[in-house]
């Protein structure tokens, strides 16, 4: 090899490569990384990190009418409104706000999507009606619940009047019974987010629907499946992932719910629709408790946080991406 | 008997014909092809078939049974699509189970029909896979047993090939024959491959613009095209066809046509009777063109010819002639030698000539 070297022609040497400090590269391109990412970080910078550490610092301090830490005063507050019955309750409140409208607007979406999927004459018709709630506003979906679920005036009524059931005090009455823990009130705030969200549920797994390859399903009916095997086999297993995002995004969204809450019973009555949100709202800008409030959004927080983890771990596994 | 057969039956999708008065009968334990080019039809005979379309008119029979309003489970067939169709979230093991399951066989039994297919097919070491996991070969196989599992009266393969790239597709050709042997059940194969309706059919039915054109075993098709149509289409290179006057002289009958004048022989004569207006289409394949004089047998015409184009392929060399305004293919021995300018005499034999009606496509004799 060596000698071989001799007799060949000399090569010219090469070009030794300009040397650099090794980190220098590295630097640049981290520099240009972060040049991306600059502004997604300061957005994200000024409205979620800055107002979540904000938060957490805030419920340190009992804090004056502005805003303001007047007095520090370490976890005390955190373990006073956490203990506190009324946490306890606009919490339950909360959960069982979650457990009313997550499935059952799911469920309903789900309904609707295989409904407006169906190749029928008129099921575009069906499909704009279906999805039609996206556009609709938080404050005017609840204004025309308000007028629909009125004691006296409301269409709701009305019908259970033709059937010869009681009338209904939905947007008053806590309590369908002594001992129960939810009313009229959460049932009606519950159906109004329901409506509401049913927009969007429904086109995402219209969406999702028209995705699967029909193959599939003619493949399955050479098969031998029946519809009901068609949709547990083939169609709910497609949609996994659609579905997985709608639960946890409905869930998301009712966590923080706030506008049909406001503008219908405004928590009350007794508390009956006092989700977390609304407390947050009630303690900062109506009581002026910041401090108190901070600590109800971190808990908030929190609960959305372990949710939405929750979610993942134990549906994450059943979920299949294509 | 007839196991499956297609009585008169049309299909439309609004104004679109699909199929038209479509009557065929396959036979048990047959391998049939049904051939034709994209949007001839085959697909959607094949469907009626499985059920997945319901013909507009007339009847489809399995088993002299009419199944026109039996869902596509209860006809006992098994079909493989052209994408496959695998459930993407199931493993390999239940994709291939899951006909099974639906049918209700215990678990036991799926589980050891389910080992029997994938160790045909050498899946065994797949089972666990999702079919994303999955080679395009591999899955194929996968599709192929989810339907060999299952037993059927009848398989049902819309273009299970046509997805596999040029080498696969021939080994697969080959187990899928072997496979038909094997399972001694009926196939019904769509196809737009010619190769590949000629290699594994035992007939083949050719299909266009929704109507059967002919059925006949591979040789027959082939050797007697029933119209210009089927003539055209089964062959590469494709048959030589030419319009053509029928014109008599001195007491021998020809065929007048841009490239030359053919004699006809007796049978062809008869035939010629049928033709209207003595308009016709004269046509011989390319492999029946001869250089110079093919000694002993009776001669149809000498064609003085230009060379073209020369396309040496190694076993054979393809040559283009022009003449006229007309261009000739020959297929020759790879050892000619002939350069693009010269001109040569090329003969035809009268018993390699077709000869068709040029207003039905007919074949004439």
């Amino acid at each position: 090899m060596e000698s071989s070297d001799a007799a060949t022609v000399a090569l010219p040497a090469p070009v030794p490569l300009r040397r650099r400090h090794p980190w220098l590269g590295e630097l640049s391109r981290f520099g240009g990384g972060m040049l991306f990412l600059a502004i997604p970080l300061c957005l994200f910078g000024v409205f979620v990190f800055y107002p979540l550490v904000k938060s957490v610092y805030l419920g340190f301090f009992v804090s004056d009418p502005f805003g303001h830490g007047q007095e520090f005063v370490g976890f005390d507050q955190y373990r006073e409104v956490l203990t506190s019955p009324d946490f306890r309750k606009s919490l339950g409140v909360t959960v069982l706000f979650a457990l009313y409208t997550v499935p059952t607007g799911m469920i309903l979406g789900l309904v609707f999507a295989l409904l407006a999927n169906q190749r029928l004459r008129g099921a575009l018709f069906f499909r704009t009606v279906f999805s039609s709630t996206i556009a609709a506003s938080v404050a005017v979906a609840a204004v025309m619940w308000l007028m629909l679920l009125n004691p006296s005036a409301g269409i709701v009524n009305w019908v259970l009047g033709q059937f010869d059931l009681p009338r209904v005090n939905w947007l008053t009455d806590p309590q369908w019974r002594q001992s129960w823990d939810s009313g009229p009130a959460l049932m009606a705030v519950s159906l109004t987010t329901i409506w509401l969200n049913i927009g969007f549920t429904t086109l995402v797994l219209l969406a999702a629907l028209q995705n699967i390859p029909q193959e599939l399903y003619e493949s399955a009916r050479v098969d031998g499946a029946s519809p009901w095997s068609l949709l547990r086999h083939i169609t709910l297993p497609m949609l996994s992932p659609a579905l997985l995002f709608v639960v946890i995004v409905a869930s998301i969204n009712a966590f923080q719910s706030f506008g049909q809450i406001h503008i219908l019973t405004r928590g009350g009555p007794l508390d009956a629709t006092n989700v977390i949100v609304y407390s947050i709202y009630t303690d900062a800008f109506i009581n002026f408790e910041y401090g108190a409030a901070a600590v109800r959004a971190v808990a908030l927080f929190v609960l959305v946080l372990a949710f939405t983890l929750v979610q993942f771990r134990f549906l994450a596994g059943k979920v299949f991406y294509r | 008997m007839s196991l499956v057969t297609f009585d008169n039956v049309s299909k439309f999708f609004g104004e679109v014909v699909a199929v038209k008065d479509f009557s065929l009968e396959i036979h048990d334990r047959e391998f049939i092809v049904l051939l034709g080019p994209s949007g001839c039809g085959k697909s959607t005979a094949l469907r009626i078939v499985a059920g997945l379309e319901l013909p507009t008119k007339g009847n489809i029979l399995i088993k002299d049974r009419v199944v026109n309003d039996v869902e596509p489970k209860r006809r006992d067939v098994a079909m493989v699509f052209q994408n496959y169709a695998l459930y993407p979230h199931m493993s390999v093991y239940d994709n291939i189970a899951f006909g099974l399951r639906m049918r209700g066989l215990n678990r036991r039994e799926i589980d050891r029909l389910v080992k029997e297919a994938a160790q045909n097919l050498g899946l065994l070491e797949l089972l666990r896979r999702k079919p994303g996991e999955l080679s395009g070969g591999q899955r194929q196989r996968v599709a192929l047993g989810r339907a060999i599992v299952r037993r059927p009266v009848v398989y049902l393969m819309d273009e299970p090939l046509s997805n596999l790239d040029a080498k696969l597709r021939v080994q697969t050709r080959a187990e899928l024959i072997k496979m038909h042997r094997q399972l001694q059940t009926t196939f019904i194969y769509v196809t737009h491959d010619q190769v590949e309706a000629m290699t594994m059919g035992d007939r083949i039915a050719i299909l266009e613009q929704g109507l059967l054109q002919q059925v006949g075993p591979p040789q027959e098709v082939y050797d007697r095209p029933a119209n210009i149509f089927v003539a055209g289409f089964i062959g590469s290179p494709a048959m030589n066809l030419f319009p053509a006057r029928l014109e008599s002289r001195d007491g021998d009958l020809f065929a007048e046509s841009e490239v030359g004048s053919f004699r006809l022989d007796a049978q062809q004569v008869r035939g010629a009777m049928d033709a209207s207006d003595g308009e016709a289409v004269v046509g011989f394949r390319p492999e029946h063109l001869y250089l110079g004089a093919e000694g002993g047998r009776p001669v149809s015409a000498t064609i003085d010819s230009v060379v073209d184009l020369v396309e040496y392929l190694g076993n054979e060399t393809h040559v283009t002639f022009s003449r006229s305004d007309s261009t000739l293919v020959a297929r020759l021995d790879a050892r000619v030698k002939l350069k693009p300018g010269e001109t040569v005499p090329l003969t035809v034999l009268v018993e390699n000539l077709h000869l068709f009606d040029r207003a039905s496509g007919r074949r004439l004799g």
